[in-house]
């Protein structure tokens, strides 16, 4: 009953002094960085403590971020041709342990399921007599080069008159190109499956292609913000020189911006190589142009890799291969111009 | 062909002479100057050209078009040999009848009352026909999918505030966790569909043996019981994978742009609040998060445009059956698959007493197609005026 009490009375003068429980907690909070009442953890102390729980935190999220990408890798070289089929992927936690049934098809050894994809992933049902695997490539390369090269340079062509150059009513285009961000692709999909279809786009490389040599209203707008950050006493020094807007543009702001535009570039590239919808909705799978994301549903929708799915994702590496080393290469670029983007907002 | 061209002559013609319009008025006021002022109007105007005609053509022009044809029956039989959308577009103004049908409806509205009617669908399992609302169970998935936007900003702003500390290697993080952000969607769907099978990695991880596939969802309806809830009742793990899939590949681009965020918040009231005794988890909440508000309202803003078009995800996860079934996955489809399903894609006549537009046969109707995606637009219109009229209200 006393002890009672005197725990009360000690809480009721919890400014004065705490219990010895209380003050012995505070002492080990103190050790770990914390700061109480009774005792004041170093600043130094906070933050290792402080630092090593970040780590721990991040190593975790960074371990959820990979493991995926690695268990594709992992999965693209398990033993899934044999009579176990699927089940070599059901068993893989880490790295694919050898079947003891062994390959069906031995071919290529540890490289079978990608052998098996060069070979004949991308042949059969409903894919075109000719088409291959490389030719899925090719198609990728091609939609997602020329149509990002061209249409980046249409872009900073617009941008460069909507951040340099005064015109009248230039404001008032950029506002109205701006809007159209509003509108939703998915809205005026049909429509434009109708336009391309009397453009004699559908079912060929055009409607992948062209489209997207007219520039983008997001490239222009993040390139125009970088370009508000050049001095124009450049181009007036140009123009007194007897520059034209042409000259100014090629010897000028196409140097001066390339950070920016290689940034937008790669991005509008990684889009592009991704770009799963746009092949999908107006390219038929039976055609020789789908590009490769597409190919990928095609080959997975057959019954030949059902229950052999080694080469699908062998497949789903080699999609995503090109894109992380171009991204691990111009990582600094990237994020950075992505941060200009959170900065500006 | 004919027609393209035409609209692209018009085009340049258009912005010649308003470049001209534009030109002379200086002419007249400034004789000094006017060489310079012409050619800035000239070649600002050149310069922008090529984005002015792709955006008005591409996105203007065919989102008129697509307002205009869905009040028609425009579909994919209905052009006779050398027609195009442009021809038909050309009988609609020239009073042409676009409206009826061969069975006498001549609504022009028919799409829309077709878009939200209910309907007794037999489901084949069950003796009595069941009545659903396809609009409403496809925008019920998708709203589903945005629990999603909440949780991948919690989560980034939590992994943005740990890497922004002064830590050694925080720009090794920012790289690992941007990775999903750039690889293909297939390429991770297809991964996913094997780690989380019944006997995958991720249910042995867990020591669970979650059905995160079923194998009615290849025919989702069949599933559907008299008197069961069909928005709470069924796919609601099937949803949870895609939401999860969804978090896990958007984490990267919400941390970069809330670490950009981070880096601008005022350092010097910062430091003041901790002088004055403020302890960390004050100094967030009444410094950090009001200085990073815009960021916040941007990405909220834009996740939600971009969650309203969620398409391929469920897509690939749980394909619609391509040529059997009239309608897409009921439990996990996202709105936009209307939009394909009716409007790209060739499908058999629509099933429904509400509506025969009597084509024989096949046929994509884009004028469907073109319906379902107006209401899209207004939908994600509302959606964003009603979240910048919240803004507004905090700012007051």
């Amino acid at each position: 009953m006393e002890n009672m009490q005197s725990v009360q009375v000690d809480i009721a003068e919890e400014e004065i002094k705490v219990s010895s429980f209380r003050y012995g907690l505070n002492a080990v909070l103190a050790f770990f960085g914390f700061s109480t009442k009774t005792h004041r953890a170093s600043k130094k102390r906070a933050k290792l403590v402080g630092d090593i729980v970040t780590y721990i935190v991040l190593l975790f999220g960074a371990f959820l971020m990979i493991y995926p990408f690695w268990w594709m890798i992992a999965a693209s070289f398990a033993q899934t041709g044999g009579q176990e089929g699927n089940n070599a992927l059901s068993g893989l936690d880490w790295w694919p342990t050898p079947s003891a049934f062994g390959y069906d098809d031995a071919v290529g050894g540890f490289f079978r399921n990608y052998v098996v994809l060069f070979d004949r992933g991308f042949s059969g049902g409903i894919f075109d007599p000719s088409f291959s695997y490389w030719r899925a490539v090719a198609n990728n390369l091609f939609y997602s080069i020329v149509p990002v090269v061209v249409g980046v340079i249409t872009s900073a062509m617009a941008a460069f008159s909507f951040a340099k150059i005064n015109w009248i009513g230039r404001n008032a285009v950029f506002m109205f190109l701006l809007a159209a961000i509003m509108v939703p692709g998915p809205s005026i999909m049909t429509t434009q499956y109708a336009m391309y279809q009397s453009f004699g786009f559908l079912n060929n490389w055009a409607v992948m292609v062209v489209p997207g040599l007219f520039g983008a209203i997001m490239t222009a707008f993040f390139i125009r913000q970088f370009l508000f950050g050049l001095p124009t006493s450049i181009i007036e020094a140009a123009k007194i020189d007897g520059a034209g807007y042409g000259r100014i543009f090629v010897g000028f702001i196409l140097p001066l911006a390339m950070p920016a535009i290689v940034a937008q570039g790669l991005l509008s590239f990684m889009g592009c190589w991704n770009n799963y919808m746009g092949s999908y909705i107006f390219i038929t799978g039976s055609s020789v142009w789908v590009n490769l994301p597409h190919a990928m549903t095609i080959m997975n929708s057959g019954t030949t890799f059902a229950s052999d799915q080694g080469p699908i994702l062998a497949a789903a590496v080699m999609c995503v291969l090109p894109v992380i080393i171009l991204f691990a290469i111009f990582q600094k670029m990237i994020i950075g111009s992505l941060m200009l983007t959170g900065s500006k907002e | 062909m004919e027609d393209n061209t035409t609209v692209a002559v018009e085009e340049s013609a258009a912005v010649d002479s308003m470049a001209a319009e534009a030109a002379l008025p200086q002419k007249k006021k400034r004789k000094p100057i006017n060489q310079q002022k012409l050619q800035d109007n000239l070649w600002g105007w050149a310069f922008c050209v090529p984005l002015i005609v792709g955006t008005v053509l591409f996105i203007y022009i065919a989102l008129v078009m697509a307002l205009l044809l869905s009040f028609t029956t425009y579909n994919s039989l209905i052009l006779g040999p050398g027609d195009s959308i442009w021809t038909f577009l050309g009988d609609m103004f020239a009073g042409k009848d676009v409206y009826s049908d061969s069975v006498g409806n001549t609504d022009p509205l028919r799409w829309y009352k077709y878009v939200f009617q209910w309907e007794e669908y037999s489901t084949g399992t069950t003796t009595s026909p069941y009545p659903m609302n396809v609009t409403g169970m496809l925008l019920f998935n998708t709203v589903f999918y945005a629990i999603g936007i909440p949780i991948g900003m919690v989560l980034a702003m939590f992994f943005a505030v740990c890497m922004s500390r002064d830590i050694k290697g925080g720009n090794v993080f920012r790289v690992v966790y941007y990775l999903p952000c750039v690889a293909s969607t297939v390429s991770i769907v297809y991964t996913f569909t094997n780690m989380f099978g019944t006997d995958g990695v991720i249910n042995r991880l867990l020591g669970a043996n979650i059905p995160w596939f079923r194998e009615e969802v290849s025919q989702p309806w069949l599933t559907l019981t008299d008197g069961g809830d069909p928005f709470w009742g069924h796919g609601l793990l099937q949803k949870s994978l895609i939401i999860i899939m969804s978090v896990w590949k958007g984490l990267g681009g919400t941390i970069i742009l809330y670490i950009a965020g981070l880096s601008g918040v005022n350092a010097s009231t910062k430091e003041a609040a901790q002088i004055d005794g403020a302890n960390g988890w004050r100094i967030f909440w009444k410094i950090t998060m009001p200085d990073l508000y815009p960021v916040i309202f941007y990405n909220i803003v834009t996740a939600v445009i971009g969650g309203m078009q969620i398409y391929a995800e469920p897509e690939l996860f749980f394909p619609t059956a391509s040529t059997t079934g009239s309608y897409p996955n009921f439990l996990t489809s996202g709105y936009v698959s209307l939009i394909w399903f009716w409007g790209v894609t060739s499908r058999a006549r629509i099933d429904t007493n509400y509506y025969d537009p009597g084509i024989p046969g096949n046929a994509a109707y884009q004028s469907l197609g073109a319906a379902y995606g107006m209401v899209l637009a207004v939908i994600i219109l509302v959606l964003t005026l009603f979240q910048f009229w919240l803004d507004r209200k905090n700012n007051d």
